[in-house]
């Protein structure tokens, strides 16, 4: 299946990928869509990186989904590439599917015969590998709402600031109380494991005190505890694991910032 | 040329637009790897499977028969000398006993697709037998070293030794010392190498292939073809960028080789990015010791350099590198004592050659970073340290010669220390975004040769025409690269033929059309060919004041050039009139103009071709911004200060300082061929980081013009030092940010956050 192609033709081009056939789905309007519907956001899975980073109830509603799809490639990238390709890669660098644990989604596939609802976390089993069946596709990625309250960053480093693949990347959801009063808070690490990994122990430190910038540090620097990452060409694991606590710290400092400038959404 | 300076310039220092601006904006332009024939066929190369191995046999017989082939050869199928390389011709155009890297070929094939090209590719078989692979230029330098080449593998040894080092040693209040490593970096050009050729029924072979240098791209071919150069033709412009990296042979020799075989059907050979990865040349690495004396007024008493470049399996330009390396490796300062030497050496590392800077980018980094190390012990600023020790013009330098050409290194200065960016530093570097960044503001000044060294021929030509509807058909040479020489070439004519530029035509490189004028390299086509046009235009106003005081029975000197016309006694010609007279007389309608650059008379011993005669020189102020959490760094602005004599057209030179400060931050912060034990680990753009626009500063470009007065209305060049001292002062502003130095590039974020890790553990030692 080939959707915009941007990992496909890449992959077909280094002989990696060569199916005897493959099926465009590109030109499928009807899985190209952004909707709310009985309280839960409906994404199509041919929608593309830039409808999502323009979308005004994704902006509102899903703040860390948009942040990662502007991470993606570049406008050319984001352009092209869609959100199902994205997920369908299953690569452990895949910008999008760290905010889409934090969001907390659930993927639809759907074959002729048969639909099942299936939670992100039960998706991918390794790198490039999913539970996805021969005959299945994604059809919807269906994310409950942001609550007002809710806020979300993504942070991501590359080797460089565009058209890079991430070294680490960091989604991050909290759920605010009073001042800098936590009440709730998902954390997703990619390119730090075979597949997104969420961070429980800096998740359950969230909520123990209000998050002041001290604090803020103390759970940055548990972060490399909980990731198992690899020594590869663009980074070794001992910079990956340093950089998971340094993208955490980042990550929140700024969101409390903005929590503090904004308030409420 | 001086007259000139003092009238007013109607092209010259002008911002004349590029003449072939909207060709090339419109993508109408089509470089030679953009052309398709009917009749094409598609050549591909076989390469080594090991960098270091002997071959036991070769067998095409598969390949050959495999359907749509139409010829498969090998060394055997080389009519003359089985080699190539500008200087010492010591790589094989195809080999036969061994192979020294993975960028060798074995066999060329061409056949009536790609795809059936590439699959008789993995029908030819070789046999290899392995050895010792040598990963390590230092290793390789041992004399137990398995050798690469039947003269060792050391290819070239330069030496410049000047004044009582160990004593000035001795007397020094300060001593600096440190290793400095390099990347390899690649040219990146967006057109890989490629090019076309056929051979026509009377065995005339056209060769259409961007190269640096048409003439010696068609002596080295018919060298390998032992073949009269006169009946091949180059075509070796436009040339999708190229940045040193064409100006060795890339396909000529296989594109001709093929086209004798393939009964006149032309035959196209073009790299994927991957090929051009592994068979392209590209920067040498360097390591760099240096140890550097000053006295406590911040005079500098003496300079150690020993620096070692790893050119993989052949020499190209190695020796030249290494040469123009030690030339400037103690920066446009007069250091009384120095022991400068430098080693060129084999490996089996792929091939390194020539690129932008040609080995003064990985020397600058040691003696600028040396200065602020000393500024800083001494408390003293780093543009006075610098303005103390810089040689004027007919001072002596630090290589013991007297530089007689234009210097403008203390004028860059004294521009670096009034820009804004300079003067304001301290408050920029307070205005930064979060509190985990940090920013620094350094600068760093450098300079680089101009032209051939000493030893080497070194001349410019140039032909003008006059054209049927009464243009000027201007024929140079230098191709074009990129940088826009064409319309200099334009401008000089334009001014001194006193037309309007769109009179003026421009071919250049091909070898049936203008005459041998050298290279595009060694920042020269702008001083060179610019030269030339100057030197051939007089003679084409003498043609048309003669023909017209012919044409008018009035003598000569009552003839008047006006802009765009030639008059007397009231009566006026046209160009095209001139034409017409000359053409029904079967009269000469083209001039020539020859230029010899000027040379130093004498080579300083052992140093292979210093000194130059003539330098640009260059001062960069920046300021980065380090994100210490992550080790980021980013430039956020950029001054380039440049000396390239009298400026033709400031707009090229913008493009210039623009382009070459970001060639020169990825050189700095992320670009690095990565080779392990002789194999490739880089394979594309994926894993190849070049800076995109998102990695783009402020750049501002300040030109001093310290007019040269043997160049073309007082121009120098400036096509190199653009993207060097940027380098250092990168390196230096991560230094001001943060403390910490980093000596081995490029400056990645992890490097960057180590060097910040180390150092805060530092910190913790020494508090306790
Ligand atoms: C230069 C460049 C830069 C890039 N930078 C980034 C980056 O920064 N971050 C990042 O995350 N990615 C990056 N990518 C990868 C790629 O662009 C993204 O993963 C993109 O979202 C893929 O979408 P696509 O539609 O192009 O996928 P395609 O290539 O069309 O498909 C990818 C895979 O998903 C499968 N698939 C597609 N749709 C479905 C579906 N509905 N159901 C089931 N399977 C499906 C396909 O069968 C295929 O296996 C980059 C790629 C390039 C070439």
């Amino acid at each position: 299946m080939i959707a915009g192609g941007t990992d496909a033709a890449v992959r077909m081009k280094e002989g990696k990928w060569r199916p005897e056939v493959w099926i465009n789905i590109k030109g499928i309007h009807e899985l190209r869509y952004i909707s709310e519907k009985d309280g839960a956001i409906h994404i199509g899975p041919l929608t593309t990186h830039t409808d999502i980073i323009r979308h005004t109830l994704l902006q509102k509603k899903a703040d860390v989904l948009v942040e990662a799809a502007r991470e993606v490639g570049a406008i050319q990238m984001q352009n092209m590439g869609t959100i199902g390709g994205n997920i369908g890669t299953a690569s452990p660098a895949g910008d999008t599917i760290p905010a889409l644990y934090v969001l907390g989604a659930v993927f639809e596939l759907r074959s002729i015969t048969s639909v099942r609802l299936v939670p992100i976390e039960e998706f991918f089993i390794g790198p490039g590998k999913t539970i996805l069946k021969k005959k299945e596709m994604i059809t919807n990625i269906i994310i409950p709402p942001q609550k007002a309250n809710e806020i979300g960053i993504f942070q991501k480093l590359g080797p460089r600031k565009a058209q890079s693949i991430s070294i680490v990347n960091v989604a991050i959801s909290l759920l605010m109380g009073k001042d800098r009063k936590c009440l709730g808070g998902k954390i997703a690490f990619g390119a730090v494991a075979p597949t997104i990994i969420r961070a429980k122990k800096c998740e359950a430190l969230l909520t123990q005190q209000p998050l002041t910038d001290e604090i803020i540090q103390n759970i940055g620097k548990i972060a490399w505890k909980e990731v198992m990452p690899i020594t590869d060409g663009r980074a070794t694991a001992a910079y990956r694991r340093d950089m998971a606590s340094s993208l955490l710290e980042r990550g929140l400092y700024r969101l409390l910032r903005r929590w503090e400038n904004d308030g409420e959404k | 040329m001086e007259k000139n300076n003092t009238e007013a310039l109607n092209w010259v220092g002008k911002r004349v637009k590029r003449i072939d601006g909207p060709e090339k904006v419109t993508g109408e332009l089509k470089y030679m790897t953009d052309y398709q024939f009917d009749n094409m066929l598609w050549g591909k190369v076989l390469r080594a499977k090991y960098p270091h191995a002997k071959i036991k046999s070769i067998n095409t017989k598969k390949a050959e028969q495999l359907s749509g082939v139409v010829t498969v050869l090998t060394h055997q199928d080389i009519p003359g000398f089985n080699g190539f390389g500008i200087v010492i011709p010591d790589q094989p155009v195809l080999c036969s006993k061994v192979v020294r890297c993975t960028a060798d070929a074995i066999a060329l094939v061409a056949a009536e697709t790609l795809e059936i090209a590439e699959q008789a590719l993995e029908l030819i078989e070789v046999d290899y037998e392995l050895l010792e692979v040598i990963s390590d230029a230092e290793k390789a330098m041992l004399p137990t070293a398995l050798n690469l080449h039947p003269d060792g593998n050391i290819h070239s040894h330069v030496k410049i030794k000047n004044g009582e080092v160990d004593q000035a040693f001795q007397e020094a209040d300060i001593i600096v010392e440190n290793t400095y490593y390099s990347p390899r970096q690649m040219h990146a050009f967006i057109e890989t190498e490629g090019g076309w050729g056929v051979m026509d029924e009377e065995g005339f072979i056209t060769i259409r292939c961007p190269g640096q240098y048409a003439y010696r791209d068609r002596m080295q071919i018919a060298r390998a073809l032992a073949y009269n150069p006169e009946r091949i033709r180059v075509i070796s412009s436009p040339i999708g960028g190229a940045f040193g990296g064409k100006d060795e042979i890339t396909v000529q020799i296989y594109l001709a080789l093929l086209a004798m075989h393939t009964n006149g059907r032309p035959v196209k050979i073009h790299y994927s990015r991957e090929e051009s990865v592994i068979a392209g040349i590209k920067r040498h690495p360097f390591k760099v010791y240096m140890k550097t004396a000053a006295k406590k007024d911040g005079t500098l008493l003496a300079n150690e350099v020993r620096a070692v470049a790893d050119t993989g399996a052949y020499a190209s330009l190695g020796g030249e590198v290494i040469a123009l390396a030690i030339e400037h490796s103690c920066g446009p300062y007069k250091i009384p004592n120095v022991n400068l030497e430098g080693f060129c050496v084999y490996t089996n590392n792929g091939i390194a050659g020539a690129f932008r800077g040609f080995g003064v980018n990985q020397v600058c980094m040691g003696i600028e970073t040396h200065l602020d190390m000393i500024t800083e012990m001494l408390c003293i600023d780093p543009v006075e340290i610098r303005k103390k020790n810089v040689y004027h013009q007919g001072e002596i330098s630090s290589l013991g010669h007297i530089v007689k050409t234009s210097v403008g290194t203390y004028k860059t200065l004294e521009t670096a220390e009034n820009c804004d960016l300079w003067k304001n530093r301290e408050k920029y570097k307070a205005d930064v975004s979060e509190p985990w960044k940090k920013r620094g503001v350094s600068l760093a000044t450098s300079f680089h040769g101009i032209g051939m060294g000493v030893g080497l021929p070194d001349y410019g030509a140039a032909s003008i025409e006059l054209l049927p509807d009464g243009k000027f058909l201007v024929a140079v040479g230098c191709e074009e690269i990129g940088g826009g020489n064409g319309t200099v070439y334009a401008q000089v004519a334009a001014e001194i033929l006193k037309c309007d530029i769109s009179q003026i035509k421009v071919v250049q490189g091909d070898t049936s059309k203008t005459i041998d004028g050298g290279t595009v390299t060694a920042s020269r086509s702008t001083y060179t060919g610019g030269r030339a046009v100057a030197a051939a235009a007089p003679n084409m106003l003498k043609l048309l004041t003669e023909t017209a005081a012919e044409m008018l029975e009035v003598p000569a000197s009552k003839v008047e050039v006006n802009p765009n016309r030639i008059a007397a006694n009231g009566s006026c010609l046209t160009y095209q009139s001139i034409f017409d007279y000359l053409y029904q007389k079967r009269k000469q309608t083209r001039v020539e103009g020859h230029f010899f650059l000027p040379k130093e008379k004498k080579e300083i011993e052992g140093s292979g071709g210093a000194p130059h005669h003539i330098y640009g020189y260059l001062t960069h102020v920046v300021m980065v911004e380090v994100d210490t959490l992550t080790g980021e760094t980013d430039v956020l602005r950029v001054v380039s200060i440049p000396d390239a004599g009298k400026v033709i057209n400031p707009q090229g030179l913008e493009g210039q300082a623009e382009g070459g400060a970001v060639m020169g931050i990825g050189y700095t912060l992320f670009e690095d061929v990565l080779i392990e034990e002789g194999y490739h680990k880089t394979r594309n753009f994926t894993d190849y980081i070049i800076p995109t626009i998102r990695e783009t500063p402020l750049i501002e470009t300040f030109p001093v013009e310290e007019a040269e007065h043997s160049g073309p209305f007082g121009a120098k060049g400036i096509g190199e030092v653009v993207m060097i001292p940027i380098i250092p002062a990168i390196m230096s502003a991560i230094y001001d940010a943060t403390g910490a130095r980093i000596k081995h590039l490029p400056a990645t974020p992890e490097r960057v956050f180590n060097a910040l890790k180390a150092l805060k553990n530092e910190n913790i030692q020494s508090a306790r």
